[in-house]
């Protein structure tokens, strides 16, 4: 029992639902990470409040199976190439209705799980490709406050992106 | 469960805070179907530019966000044309210094409202007018420049301007992303959109290699594809490219086609391509085999190295390296380093395997040969690098360059060579030795014919020792680096070598043998000291049999020639020079040991042997003048110093001239074994003169015993009735015994050092002086015979005045007094007793029991006796 307290932790959504979770894969969240790190051992269950109970599991089955992956490095220097490119299985992940996509980027951001939150802006970023302005407003559920002389001047001032 | 609750129940409320907040926290204020601004900013960092363009058009907010100026600086950084320092000059120019920092700041958000006639709330205030004024001027002055070149100068003409990165992207990306897009999109063909566009091959160039840089920005999905097309372009642009310049090269047009292209790969990608081809193919690889061949460089019956062969080859190594260098001049654009690798390549493909074959070569066949051809290789092509013209743009490094290249092609061979060279001068000098030795010991039963001569030696071995320093110093004297102080000196020298030239015929008693004529000045050195050399061997012929000078001489040469071989090669610098100083040092050192101690010293040894076995008396003759083997010894002194001083000379121009050793650094080995030799040598003299003057007193005893007649100091008692009366003139004996010491210490006048020869002197001296009271005391004298000890006496005491040593000088002083107790006549007895007993006459030499001792030598002692003593004693007069 005092083994398996070291081991696992048990998550509570924001709906009250507990979750069972290995140590090493909630550590994937650097916010319960330091947390832990700060207050020790903890055996009650640890509330997520701004996370669904099935936003969670999607979570955590990510973090899954990114257990064993290196601790990231910090801050990406910006000599790096930042690439819009996304590894097979987590293409698949995402592969999700944009509320549920949402959901786990908003999770990623308040868990501080940079390399999930890093894949979900990156699938953001690839459905944006190619969409017109109206459909990008649609997408984010964004109003237009632009008069339409704003508009066409921006696009003046942009000759050079028209088309491609 | 329960109890594991119970237990933080206790303490922990504390606990339960820090959940607690963590629980408080909430998503209020989130639209459900939105993202957060900050995430919104992140999805932006991964859109292309122009769907980021798109994505400001959607509102106000997401086209601040858009246009954030950091956003495009890093673009262009990444790129490669954004210049940070420029960037900011350019801000403290517009906005001030530091100080305004915030308006430089705030720009990033101010930009968007850029030449737009209904400026944005949120904006205005911030720094609208400074940005008016900074894009008018900047977008008018670009505008002109592009026009003049838009496309092909795109990157060129990219300013760092803050709050403009945007723009200044807009521009890069009009003029470049259709071309990117072209090659991209239809994959590398040769009817790109480039070569439609333009058909200078310099202009398709400048374009690709601006896309490459263009291409490092793009960084959406798929852009490995993307760079791989145009990668796969430009190489298919390169390729052909190359081909057009190799074949400029091949047909020899240089200044039209091979530049050209050469420029035109220069722009691409730095012409590395160009000049790796230049490099491989270049003619002076492929038609090596014309240089030279390794056939003609050696002959084949001597298999020595025929040094005039390989000056041919390095000359037409040069001429053929001279015109390769000029097309480099003329065709590549000077920023490109081709000299380098060029010079390298020619050093390993050409000149290596050259001499490589050659010394391979030589090294089975001939052991000299093949030392001579390494450093005589290595000093051709030293001298063949000032000939060799320089390559442009690196006149500075360029002589480094090439003897860099020319060490690295020889450094492997140095190990292998330097062990050869001491090697070889070893065995050499072991063999001549051994010869020598051998010889003798063949004829040592024949006669020796001891020759002693009255010659000045010091002349003589100054006369010498100049020639031999001319020999040694000629090679040295065509160095810059020679003082005018050394040459002052030899010109003395040779004034004065001319003078003693002049002197030695009078004083040679062997002109005979050789006429020592004056050499003349313009003689080859060489010849000048062989004829010394010869002259000098007949000099010392009386040594021959103990060691010879020249077998010195020639070990001397030998070292030297192989010490100069090898001394070339300091200059390679760094482990290899280390080592060859060190090798230098052991030739000196072997030349020290074999020289010093195979032959000089056991020379010396068996002079020594010679010298404590030599028993006057058991030998016959004894008509010359001088005990044989001290005078061998004291030659051999004076060989032995020459020898010395020889080397000396050979140290300081071989070692110390040409920075070899130093000379203070008294652990160095070569000073050591000098050291060493020095102290052997003088071990050697010392115990040898320790030695002759014993042999020198028996032989005194001898002549004194044999030739002092018992009728000179008493002439009375002879019965020769013709004898001469009042007879003043030297006895035969003495004038023998001083002829036979003086001559011998004369020898060594100048040959050793001046206390050995005082210490010497003094103990000859000494020695002589207790023979003659031990002599005198077994003579009876008459006061007739004493007028002729006195002048004896004299004699001696003039002999040591020559001697120059005041200490002695006392002895024979007393010496001439004690005579006068023989000429007080018998009627004196007073007299003759105060004579005795005033010890203050003699400087105490003798005691007064002494000299009445000496008194009891006169013939009419027992009729003075009772005289003297009671005037001694005054105790006759009681008694009677």
């Amino acid at each position: 029992m005092a083994e398996d307290n070291q081991n696992m932790l048990s998550f509570l959504s924001n709906d009250g639902k507990t979750i069972d979770v290995p140590r090493d894969v909630a550590e994937r969240s650097l916010l319960i990470k330091n947390m832990l790190d700060d207050i020790g051992p903890v055996t009650e269950a640890i509330p997520i409040p701004n996370v669904s109970e099935n936003v969670l599991n999607k979570v955590l089955e990510w973090c899954t199976h990114h257990r064993s992956d290196p601790p990231s490095t910090g801050d990406e220097d910006d000599s790096r190439r930042k690439t819009t490119d996304i590894e097979e299985w987590d293409q698949k992940f995402m592969q999700v209705d944009q509320e549920m996509l949402f959901e786990i980027i908003l999770a990623a951001n308040y868990l501080d799980i940079k390399p999930l939150l890093d894949i979900g802006c990156k699938t953001v970023a690839n459905m944006i490709k190619g969409k017109s302005p109206e459909e990008i407003r649609k997408t984010f559920n964004i109003q237009n406050d632009f008069t339409p002389e704003e508009e066409d001047q921006i696009r003046r001032e942009n000759e050079w992106a028209e088309d491609r | 469960m329960s109890k594991a609750r119970n237990g933080p129940g206790t303490g922990g409320k504390p606990r339960r805070d820090v959940l607690a907040s963590l629980k408080m926290a909430s998503m209020e204020g989130f639209s459900r179907a939105s993202l957060p601004a900050e995430i919104m900013a992140s999805i932006l960092d991964y859109l292309p530019p122009v769907d980021l363009i798109r994505v400001a058009r959607a509102s106000k907010l997401l086209r601040e966000m858009a246009y954030d100026d950091s956003r495009w600086v890093q673009r262009l950084k990444r790129i490669g044309c954004w210049d940070e320092s420029d960037a900011r000059k350019h801000a403290e120019k517009n906005f001030g210094t530091i100080s305004s920092r915030e308006s430089v700041e705030g720009e990033g958000s101010a930009v968007p409202d850029q030449a737009s006639s209904q400026p944005t709330i949120e904006v205005t205030s911030v720094s609208d007018g400074f940005d008016q004024i900074n894009l008018s001027s900047s977008t008018t002055k670009s505008l002109v420049e592009l026009e003049a070149d838009p496309v092909l100068g795109a990157l060129e003409l990219a300013k760092s301007i803050r709050g403009e990165a945007r723009q200044e992207y807009g521009k890069i990306h009009a003029a470049l992303a259709p071309f990117y897009n072209d090659i991209t999109t239809l994959g590398p063909s040769p009817d790109n959109l480039i070569s439609q566009k333009y058909a200078d091959p310099q202009h398709q160039a400048q374009l690709l290699s601006q896309l490459q840089a263009f291409a490092k920005c793009d960084t959406t999905e798929g852009w490995e594809g993307r760079l791989e097309h145009l990668q796969t372009a430009v190489s298919m642009f390169e390729t052909a490219v190359l081909k057009e310049f190799r074949h400029g090269y091949e047909t020899d047009d240089i200044d039209d086609r091979m530049k050209k292209y050469a420029h035109v790969l220069f722009t691409l990608n730095g012409g590395g391509s160009a000049a790796e081809l230049f490099i491989h193919h270049n003619h002076i690889i492929t038609k090596k085999s014309e240089l030279g061949r390794l056939g003609d460089c050696i002959d084949a019956l001597t298999q020595k190295v025929n040094l005039a062969q390989t000056q041919l080859f390095f000359t037409r190594l040069s001429v053929a390296f001279n015109e390769e260098v000029s097309i480099i001049n003329r065709a590549f654009p000077p920023l490109l380093r081709v000299a380098s690798p060029f010079i390298e390549k020619v050093g390993r493909d050409v000149l290596y395997p050259f001499i490589t074959a050659i010394f391979d070569e030589l090294h089975h066949s001939n052991m000299e040969s093949y030392l001579i051809a390494v450093s005589g290789t290595f000093a051709q092509c030293m001298n063949i690098c000032d000939v060799l013209l320089p390559i442009h743009n690196s006149a500075d490094s360029f002589d480094e360059l090439l003897h860099q290249a020319i060490y690295q092609v020889y450094e492997p061979h140095m190990d292998l060579y330097l062990a050869e060279e001491l090697d070889f001068f070893r065995k050499g000098s072991e063999a001549a030795v051994g010869e020598w030795d051998r010889q003798l010991s063949e004829q040592a039963a024949s006669t020796e014919s001891y020759l002693m001569s009255n010659v000045n030696r010091q002349a003589d071995k100054r006369d010498f020792l100049t020639s031999f320093k001319k020999v040694i110093m000629a090679p040295v004297n065509i160095l810059p680096g020679f003082s005018g102080a050394k040459s002052n000196e030899q010109k003395s020298d040779q004034d004065s070598l001319g003078h003693d030239a002049a002197l030695t015929p009078k004083t040679n008693r062997f002109s005979t043998i050789s006429s020592p004529s004056t050499p003349p000045v313009a003689e080859a050195p060489t010849n000048e000291l062989a004829a010394k050399a010869a002259i000098m061997k007949s000099k010392m012929e009386g040594i021959r049999s103990l060691f010879s000078i020249e077998v010195a001489l020639g070990l001397v040469h030998t070292a030297k020639s192989s010490l100069e071989r090898a001394a070339q090669f300091v200059g390679i610098g760094g482990d290899t020079g280390a080592v060859v100083k060190q090798q230098c040092e052991s030739i000196f050192v072997t030349l020290l040991r074999i020289l010093g101690h195979g032959h000089l010293i056991q020379g010396f040894n068996k002079a020594v042997d010679h010298l404590s076995n030599y028993r006057p008396r058991e030998q016959g003759n004894h008509d010359q003048s001088g005990v044989e083997p001290l005078v061998t010894f004291l030659e051999l002194v004076n060989v032995g110093d020459l020898i010395l001083q020889m080397i000396d000379v050979f140290y300081e121009q071989e070692l110390i001239g040409s920075k070899l050793t130093d000379r203070n650094d008294f652990l160095d080995p070569a000073v050591k074994e000098k050291k060493k030799f020095e102290q052997n040598l003088d071990e050697r003299v010392a115990a040898g003169l320790n030695k002759g003057i014993d042999v020198l007193m028996e032989e005194v005893d001898y002549i004194l015993a044999t030739r002092q007649h018992a009728t000179d100091f008493n002439p009375g008692a002879s019965t020769d009735p013709h004898r001469p009366t009042m007879d003043v003139s030297v006895t035969q004996a003495a004038a023998a015994v001083v002829d036979v010491v003086s001559s011998h210490t004369q020898m060594l006048v100048g040959s050793t050092d001046k206390s050995t020869l005082d210490v010497f002197n003094q103990e000859v001296g000494l020695r002589l002086f207790t023979a003659l009271c031990k002599h005198l005391k077994r003579q009876r004298i008459s006061t007739e015979g004493s007028l002729k000890l006195i002048s004896d006496m004299t004699h001696y005491f003039k002999f040591i005045q020559t001697l120059k040593n005041n200490e002695l000088l006392i002895y024979f002083k007393a010496f001439r007094e004690l005579s006068q107790i023989y000429l007080i006549d018998a009627s004196d007895a007073k007299e003759l007793a105060t004579l005795i007993a005033d010890a203050d006459r003699f400087q105490g030499i003798w005691r007064v029991e002494e000299v009445y001792e000496f008194a009891e030598r006169r013939v009419d002692w027992f009729q003075v006796k009772r005289d003297v003593e009671r005037a001694m004693y005054g105790f006759g007069c009681s008694v009677m």
